[in-house]
């Protein structure tokens, strides 16, 4: 053991009261920021949390035998760091976290592969020690087992949301949704390395701190034991400073992440599953985790007015080259002065765009930035990540005519592609995919 | 038993019993199943709760041995490296015996100190209650405390690796990643029975010396 002594500022915080507030757009144009946003009153942290260090240094192991209540008030904490403690989001409710809300600026996704001879039961265990996590690190508490739950004690918008393969159901024993399966291949423009592939189970991992984002992530996949393993981690982020006046860029520094569906209103019935899947899933929702290669130094060889043809949008205000701020319609129709549309025929933006209203799903993108492998200047490019009711209905007529022709397509590649089922919300005394087990 | 999901911050006592005075260090070892079974109903004399309680996983207890406690069958003062590596402790004769333990906070609601004297659970034949010291050469190792767990009135008592726990031996079976076990204390307030969750951890592989004077 060479734990510390327990520090009279580890925090185990207790949820008291949970508001619901609007929360500050992520970038200009997304519609959809107006998930539930939980601000909380944390009372007085006990002595006594989950997990703590015993002994170690020059002092004997005994551990503080009999802790009393009280404690020392401790010094002011920076302003910056109270807002980060304060910004917890809630995990029980129908559907999970990490969806609606407003992205924070670090995401990790791991896809995990259940052990050989994983039963019914054994994913019922995961999903117990997985739910019991996850509230407890949302709340900024350490999970059970944490020997360092001081870092899990500033939550800066953790979430953390659970979704499954064909695997998963499968061996649950529940009806598998028709969509769950890999997308139809994109022959023209895809180029998939298997580490970067489908997996039995999906962790979306976000925070505004890059610290609670690891440690969540490596409570998770410790605590799951030899119940899984992880097959793939990819790690992204957004414009920390995102917000009015600072909208998400990609690494072309393209707007990006505009023109959502309104998921908490109208468009509701395209993020949540519906009739059409299981029930058990009801509540629940689907994600596709694509990994979009760009290849930056070739855009770099591209001028600006070449860059915006790509996508049919301005590069300083993300607005359409027709005219506009970045919510305004595009005219798809304009002209110049030889006849030709000034919105290309292979621009981004017109071959994305929804031909009917339910070619639309909730784009959550993150940036990744690695480092480059064998003789590239760089290995950069973006995490696309959809949340959809049935991303064959919706995602897959886009993707396809993205496919047949997009101008981006000369500077990016899908290197990588997985689809799950986002398992519904936990209520009080349920655990994450309840329904699924029966 | 989905009740008491691991989400519960407090697993509450079950019945109160007579009041067993002090047995001294080691429970007897027989797993009678656990009185009352009123794993969630706190009972209004309730003393004693306990808070963020679980025990750590054994994967196989039959066979191999796993990595988890095991005692060394030899003086835990014969080999000052066991209680460090990563498994280069499964020496020894008794490594198809192995072990865990219980933590997590025991809160004393009472007005009066609850002093835990023992235990008994159906997945092991003996419960003890330990403390962790430092032995002649400077080595963290655990031992039975003698005198039990005092729980001050209004207080809490800390159940933690690299300190005091209860320690479950002679199990009946490996206890899963994510599953639960029923463990009943026995206190001076009577006997308290828990639903514990079970959780997967690579710590507390401290030595175990079966008596306090070992060392």
């Amino acid at each position: 053991m060479t734990s510390r002594p327990r520090e009279a500022g580890d925090a185990a915080p207790r949820r008291r009261t949970v508001l619901l507030s609007g929360l500050a757009g992520a970038g200009a144009g997304v519609v959809t920021s107006a998930g539930a946003a939980v601000a909380r009153e944390r009372a007085a942290p006990r002595g006594g949390g989950g997990g703590g260090g015993g002994g170690g240094g020059g002092a004997p192991p005994a551990p503080p035998a009999a802790v009393a209540r009280e404690r020392s008030a401790p010094p002011p904490p920076d302003p910056r760091l109270t807002r980060a403690r304060a910004r917890g989001r809630a995990f029980r409710g129908e559907h999970q976290a990490g969806i609606i809300e407003a992205p924070p600026a670090y995401g990790t996704f791991v896809g995990l592969d259940l052990a050989e001879g994983t039963d019914r039961d054994a994913v019922r265990r995961l999903l117990t020690v997985w739910t019991d996590d996850i509230e407890r690190l949302m709340d900024g508490r350490g999970p059970l087992t944490d020997l360092e739950p001081e870092l899990a004690a500033v939550p800066a918008s953790l979430t953390v949301t659970v979704a499954v393969g064909r695997r998963v159901v499968e061996t649950a024993g529940s009806a598998v949704p028709s969509w769950l399966a890999p997308l139809p291949a994109f022959e023209k423009i895809d180029a998939l390395d298997d580490r970067w592939g489908e997996a039995d189970l999906l962790l979306q991992v976000c925070s505004d701190s890059p610290t609670t984002v690891a440690h969540a992530q490596r409570r998770l996949v410790v605590d799951a034991g030899d119940l899984v393993r992880p097959r793939w981690v990819q790690r992204g982020f957004r414009e920390p400073f995102e917000g009015a006046g600072l909208p998400m860029r990609n690494l072309f520094g393209q707007v990006d992440g505009t023109v959502q569906p309104d998921v908490t209103g109208i468009d509701a019935d395209l993020l949540w599953t519906g009739a059409g899947a299981p029930s058990w899933l009801r509540g629940g929702s689907s994600v596709v985790v694509r990994r979009i290669r760009m290849d930056l130094d070739r855009w770099d060889r591209a001028d600006r007015v070449t860059r915006e043809n790509a996508i049919g949008r301005r590069l300083d205000d993300g607005g359409p080259v027709t005219g506009g701020g970045v919510d305004a319609a595009a005219d798809f129709s304009a002209t110049d002065d030889l006849g030709f549309h000034r919105i290309d025929d292979a621009a981004h933006m017109r071959r994305a765009h929804a031909s009917v209203p339910h070619e639309r799903f909730l784009r959550r993108p993150y940036s990744y930035d690695d480092a480059p492998e064998d003789a590239d200047l760089s290995n950069s490019g973006l995490l696309f990540v959809a949340y959809q009711a049935d991303p064959v209905r919706q995602l897959v007529p886009v993707q396809q005519r993205l496919a047949e022709a997009d101008l981006l397509n000369l500077w990016t590649t899908p290197v990588g592609s997985a689809v799950f089922a986002v398992l519904p919300g936990a209520r009080d005394g349920e655990i994450l995919g309840q329904a699924m087990l029966g | 038993m989905r009740s008491t999901m691991p989400t519960t911050r407090r697993v509450a006592i079950g019945a109160v019993l007579a009041a067993l005075t002090a047995t001294g260090v080691a429970a007897c070892g027989s797993s009678e199943s656990p009185s009352g079974g009123t794993d969630t109903a706190a009972t209004g004399s309730a003393a004693l709760t306990l808070e963020d309680g679980w025990v750590k996983e054994v994967t196989d207890a039959m066979s191999s041995p796993s990595p988890t406690m095991s005692m060394p069958s030899e003086s835990p003062s014969a080999d000052g490296d066991h209680m460090h590596g990563d498994g280069d402790h499964m020496h020894g004769a008794d490594m198809s015996a192995p072990m865990t333990a219980m933590f997590g906070t025991l809160h004393n609601g009472s007005d009066e100190d609850v002093t835990v004297t023992g235990g008994s659970t159906p997945v092991a034949g003996t419960v003890e209650l330990h403390e962790t010291v430092r032995n002649d050469s400077g080595e963290t190792q655990m031992q039975p405390k003698a005198d039990g767990f005092v729980v001050p009135a209004g207080g809490d008592l800390t159940l933690q690796p690299g300190g005091d726990h209860v320690m479950l031996m002679d199990l009946t079976g490996p206890l899963a990643n994510g599953s639960e076990a029923t463990i009943t204390l026995q206190t001076s307030a009577g006997d308290v029975t828990l639903t514990v969750p079970v959780r997967a951890f690579s710590g507390a592989e401290e030595s175990y010396a079966p008596s306090p004077s070992s060392s």
